[in-house]
C-alpha cells in the first residue's frame, strides 16, 4: 500500500489506461493508437488531430459495415476483430459494445 | 392745435409665455482633507527559485484537477483489460509473420512500357523556327499550354510568337492543330496556369512584361498585363527594359484565397503582381531585388565583375513553407530567399511604386554557369534538385550549402528538372541532347532508370512537366517546336513501400 505522510494514496485509474496504451504502443512497428467511443468520437489518441478525426470517422463506418455483414450471414455470429492490410501498413480494430481500439502497425518497420 | 406729445410706452404682459429660466439652486461639497503617508520597504534576504513542467508524454492526457479524480469514460479500463491481450498477441504475431511476403495486388492495369502518346505541334510556329520555351498543365490536368519563343537568341527579339493549348481529354484531338492559339507580340519565356482556376494563364514575355490571359473570353483574351499603369506614361516596353522575364508563378496572396503573380527576370527583380481585372492591369504589390553585394556569401565568389544585379534564370517555390523560395541565377548562384524579408534592397529606384527588399537569406555552393531549373521535393521539406549548364543534377538539402548528391545527367546542358509527384525518389531531367533522363534514387546505380528520346534529331529539350492529376503523364517541350506527351510505366509512377523513409535517410546524410 503506498502511503505519503501516513495517509493512504487513492489509486488513480487514469494510470492504468495510460499504462495499457503504453504497452500496446511499445509493440514492434506500432505507428498509432486511437480509442473511439460508440458514436465514433475519438477519446484517446497518439496521432495528430486531423489524422485521428479522419481515421475515427472512416473506420467507424467500416466496422459497422463489417459487423452487419457478419451478422447477416449468420445472426448467431458476431464480429470479434477486423484487420485491414494495405501496401504501407495494417490497421487492427478490436470492437466492443462501447469502444473500438484502433491500432495502426507497419509490420516491416 | 397739434402739439408734440410723448406718451409712456405701454406694456402688455404675455399670458402664455413663461420665463424659460428655471429655478436654480447651487450646492457645493468637498471632502475632508485626505491623509497620505509614505513608507518604503526592502527585503533583507533574497532567494531565487525556478520551476519547469515535465516534458509532455507521448500520450495526450489531462491531469486530473488537484485533489479530485476526473470522471473518466465509464468502462474504458475494463474494455482495455478485455482487448489488450488479444491485440498485443496479434501485433506480435503480425510483426513476425511472413504470410504476406511478396504478395502484391494489382488494382489497376499494369503498364510495363513508356510510350509517347501524343506529339503536339503548331505548324505555323514551327515554320517560323520558334522553340517551346515553357509548358504548363492546367489544374484539372486535361489542358496543356505551351509557350513559343527562343531560348538561344541573344538579340533583342521583337518576333511575334504565340501560346497554344490542347485539351487532351477531348475527343477528336488533333495533335497538329491546337484548340486555342493566343497571339503574343513578343516571345513568351515562361507560362503558368492558375492553381485553381483552369482558365487563367500567366505568361512572362521576353520584354519583361507579365500578362494574364483568360481563356474563357471570346474577344480579347488578355485579362491583365503590366506596363499599362496610369501613373506612368512611358511605353510599356520601356518600363522593364533590359529585363527578360524568365519565370512566372502563382503564389498565395495576402488575402485568403487570392493568388498573385510572381515574376522574376534577368534584371534581378522578383516582383509580385495583383490582378486587377476591372482595369485590366497587373498592379505591383511587392518587390524584391537581388543585389550581388547583399547576397550572403559563404566563400569568395564575386570574382566576376559586371552588373551588380543577380539575374534570375530559375525560381522554385517550396510547397512546405509558403515563405521560402529558391532562386537560381545566371552566374550560377543558388539562393534561398524569403517573402517576408525586411531588409531594404540597395538598388537605385527604377520608378517602381513599392520599395524593393533584399530577400536572400542563404547561399548554396555556386555552379559554373547559369542554373536553368530548380524544383523542391514534394515529399521532403528540405530537399531540392538543381540543374544547369554543367550537365549535373545536384540534390541539395536546404540546411547545408554543399549538395548531398551530384548525378551526371548529360554531357551537355541540362535545361529542366522536375520531381515526380508520386514517387519520392524519382526525378526527371531534360537535356540539351534531346533526351529526358529519369533517375531513381532508390536504385544502387547512378545511371538513369529510363531515358526518353524525344526524336528531335539532337535538338535540346527545354522544359518538362508532370501532369498534376494523371500521375502517369509527362509533357516535354522541345526546341523543334513540338510537345511530346509520354505515358510512363507503372514502375515509374507507383510508390514503393519504403520510399519516403529512404528519402528521409538521404536527406539526413551529411555531405563529405
Amino acid at each position: 500500500i503506498a502511503t505519503f505522510l501516513g495517509r493512504k494514496l487513492q489509486p488513480r485509474p487514469q494510470n492504468e489506461v495510460e499504462e495499457t496504451l503504453k504497452r500496446i504502443q511499445g509493440q514492434k512497428g506500432v505507428q498509432g493508437i486511437i480509442i473511439v467511443n460508440a458514436e465514433g468520437i475519438p477519446i484517446k489518441t497518439t496521432l495528430d488531430n486531423s489524422s485521428t478525426v479522419q481515421y475515427a470517422g472512416l473506420i467507424h463506418q467500416l466496422v459497422m459495415k463489417a459487423r452487419s455483414t457478419v451478422r447477416d450471414i449468420d445472426p448467431q455470429n458476431d464480429l470479434t476483430f477486423l484487420r485491414v492490410r494495405s501496401k504501407k501498413n495494417e490497421i487492427m480494430i478490436a470492437p466492443d459494445k462501447d469502444y473500438f481500439l484502433i491500432v495502426i502497425q507497419n509490420p516491416s518497420d | 392745435m397739434f402739439t408734440d406729445e410723448t406718451l409712456d410706452a405701454l406694456g402688455v404682459e404675455s399670458l402664455w409665455r413663461k420665463s424659460q429660466q428655471f429655478a436654480q439652486e447651487s450646492r457645493g461639497c468637498q471632502t475632508r482633507p485626505v491623509h497620505t503617508a509614505e513608507a518604503e520597504i526592502q527585503p533583507l534576504l533574497n532567494a531565487d527559485n525556478g520551476t519547469q513542467t515535465d516534458p509532455q508524454d507521448h500520450l495526450i492526457y489531462q491531469l486530473p484537477p488537484k485533489g479530485e479524480l476526473r470522471p473518466e469514460s465509464p468502462g474504458l479500463r475494463d474494455f482495455l483489460h478485455r482487448v489488450e491481450d488479444m491485440v498485443v498477441k496479434e501485433l506480435a504475431s503480425n510483426a513476425k509473420s511472413h504470410a504476406f511476403d511478396g504478395f502484391d495486388v494489382n488494382w489497376e492495369d499494369q503498364n510495363e512500357t513508356v510510350s509517347c502518346i501524343h506529339c503536339l505541334q503548331h505548324p505555323s510556329a514551327q515554320e517560323k523556327g520558334l522553340q517551346v520555351t515553357s509548358i504548363s498543365w492546367s489544374c484539372t490536368g486535361s489542358v496543356i499550354a505551351c509557350a513559343f519563343g527562343r531560348v538561344d537568341d541573344g538579340d533583342w527579339s521583337t518576333e511575334k510568337s504565340c501560346v497554344c493549348t490542347w485539351n487532351l481529354d477531348r475527343r477528336g484531338l488533333n495533335p497538329k492543330r491546337p484548340d486555342m492559339v493566343i497571339d503574343v507580340a513578343r516571345p513568351v519565356m515562361s507560362l503558368s496556369f492558375h492553381p485553381s482556376q483552369p482558365s487563367l494563364i500567366a505568361g512572362g514575355l521576353y520584354s519583361g512584361e507579365v500578362v494574364v490571359w483568360d481563356t474563357n473570353r471570346t474577344q480579347d483574351l488578355i485579362l491583365a498585363q503590366t506596363g499599362m499603369s496610369t501613373d506612368t506614361h512611358r511605353e510599356p516596353v520601356y518600363q522593364r527594359s533590359e529585363q527578360v522575364c524568365f519565370q512566372v508563378a502563382w503564389v498565395p496572396g495576402p488575402r485568403r484565397g487570392e493568388m498573385v503573380v510572381l515574376s522574376a527576370g534577368s534584371g534581378g527583380r522578383v516582383l509580385l503582381w495583383t490582378v486587377d481585372s476591372d482595369e485590366g492591369r497587373l498592379v505591383l504589390s511587392a518587390g524584391f531585388a537581388l543585389i550581388r553585394q547583399q547576397v550572403p556569401h559563404n566563400s569568395a565568389l564575386s570574382k566576376n565583375r559586371g552588373s551588380s544585379n543577380v539575374g534570375v534564370t530559375s525560381l522554385a517555390l517550396s510547397p512546405w513553407d509558403l515563405d521560402t523560395f529558391l532562386v537560381g541565377s545566371e552566374s550560377g548562384l543558388v539562393l534561398k530567399c524569403s517573402f517576408s524579408a525586411q531588409t531594404l534592397a540597395a538598388a537605385p529606384p527604377d520608378g517602381e511604386s513599392v520599395t524593393l527588399r533584399a530577400p536572400a537569406q542563404f547561399s548554396f555552393s555556386p555552379r559554373g554557369g547559369p542554373v536553368h531549373s530548380l524544383h523542391c521535393s514534394p515529399f521532403h521539406r528540405n530537399l531540392f534538385v538543381s540543374v544547369g549548364t554543367d550537365g549535373l543534377a545536384h540534390l541539395h538539402s536546404l540546411l547545408q550549402p554543399d549538395p548531398l548528391l551530384s548525378l551526371r545527367v548529360s554531357d551537355s546542358y541540362v535545361f529542366g528538372v522536375r520531381w515526380s509527384p508520386t514517387r519520392p525518389l524519382l526525378f526527371a531531367a531534360a537535356t540539351g541532347q534531346g533526351l529526358v533522363q529519369i533517375f531513381d534514387l532508390g536504385r544502387k546505380s547512378l545511371r538513369p532508370a529510363a531515358t526518353l528520346d524525344q526524336l528531335t534529331g539532337g535538338q535540346p529539350v527545354y522544359c518538362l512537366e508532370f501532369n498534376p492529376r494523371r500521375k502517369d503523364l509527362l509533357a516535354v517541350g522541345n526546341a523543334d517546336g513540338s510537345v511530346n506527351i509520354w505515358h510512363l510505366s507503372t514502375e515509374l509512377t507507383e510508390q514503393g513501400p519504403r520510399e519516403t523513409a529512404k528519402l528521409e535517410q538521404l536527406a539526413n546524410e551529411v555531405a563529405e
